[in-house]
């Protein structure tokens, strides 16, 4: 089943003139919704964070690579050298990771503050079902196009070395 | 002396290549994303290309294929340095013209070996 087939099921129910939800109940959904809009909204700032954490680490252990590359005058690696030259790839990696994660989040945070203006208590009930059922296609089909733009970058979750092709 | 340019946004990335490289007899040309490497490409002639995918500006497929389309670089091996790892993104890369992908972490022995794979391949 695809999202835009699962999203149309749950709009056919929300438009259901038989089961309309009630203002109460739409008032709850609104303050979950806020709710969940800070949440992701949190989520996606300490992920920034940690970006910003990663990079400050690599910068800093950058010059101590320098300066070994400055007193090697025949530089020979060695297995650990070789091992720490892996291992200091972590921040590229890890940040493009982290960025399609905040890619994600950024889309979410977008969704659910529609959620959270489509469920606003001053909204008119009836219109607020017709708007909700808009948002759960529209929403779908946005998450659906995120998941084919967002191919994970890294197919392992290690350092170990890459493979390599010739074409 | 081959001049080999790199081209990654990553600052850490770019100091690693030129450490393997110049310690191993290349001279080494650095850009930041897929726009530098082109314009140094279009005013000067690299040996080999060295270039990963996603970058700002421009990525490493698009600067694979500008470069392509440029007399002079339709036969300099262009290799893929990346994370990124899908078959159907490799293949479009060899659709663009890369001569090979290599999945980061590099190992600096086996990008060695790929790029003498590269110039010999090159040759014939």
């Amino acid at each position: 089943m695809t999202g835009t087939e699962n999203g149309g099921d749950i709009g056919s129910r929300i438009a259901d003139g038989t089961n309309n939800p009630s203002y109460a109940t739409l008032l709850a959904f609104h303050e979950l919704a806020t709710r969940l809009f800070a949440q992701v909204h949190s989520a996606h700032h300490e992920i920034g964070e940690t970006r910003e954490i990663l990079k400050d680490a690599i910068d800093r252990l950058m010059p101590a690579f320098t300066a070994m590359r400055a007193q090697d005058k025949i530089p020979v690696m060695n297995p650990s050298k070789r091992e720490a030259f892996s291992a200091l790839q972590f921040q590229d990696i890890s940040d493009q990771l982290l960025a399609h994660a905040q890619a994600r989040l950024s889309q979410l945070l977008h969704e659910v503050d529609l959620l959270v203006g489509a469920l606003a208590p001053d909204t008119q009930q009836s219109n607020t079902v017709a708007r909700l059922t808009q948002l759960v296609h529209q929403a779908n089909d946005n998450l659906a196009d995120l998941d084919i733009s967002l191919l994970k970058p890294v197919g392992k979750a290690h350092l170990g070395t890459g493979d390599m092709e010739m074409f | 002396m081959k001049t080999i340019l790199t081209v990654d946004d990553s600052p850490s990335i770019r100091q690693m290549l030129a450490y393997v490289l110049t310690s191993n007899g290349y001279h080494v040309i650095e850009a930041e994303d897929g726009e530098q490497g082109l314009a140094f490409a279009k005013a000067n002639q690299a040996d080999l290309v060295l270039t990963d995918q996603n970058m700002p500006k421009m990525d490493g497929l698009a600067l694979i294929k500008a470069l392509r389309s440029l007399p002079n670089y339709r036969k300099v091996p262009i290799m893929m340095l990346t994370t990124e790892s899908s078959q159907a993104l490799k293949q479009q890369g060899r659709d663009a013209g890369a001569t090979g992908w290599m999945v980061k972490p590099f190992d600096p022995d086996k990008l060695l070996e790929m790029l003498k794979r590269a110039f010999a391949q090159n040759a014939t």
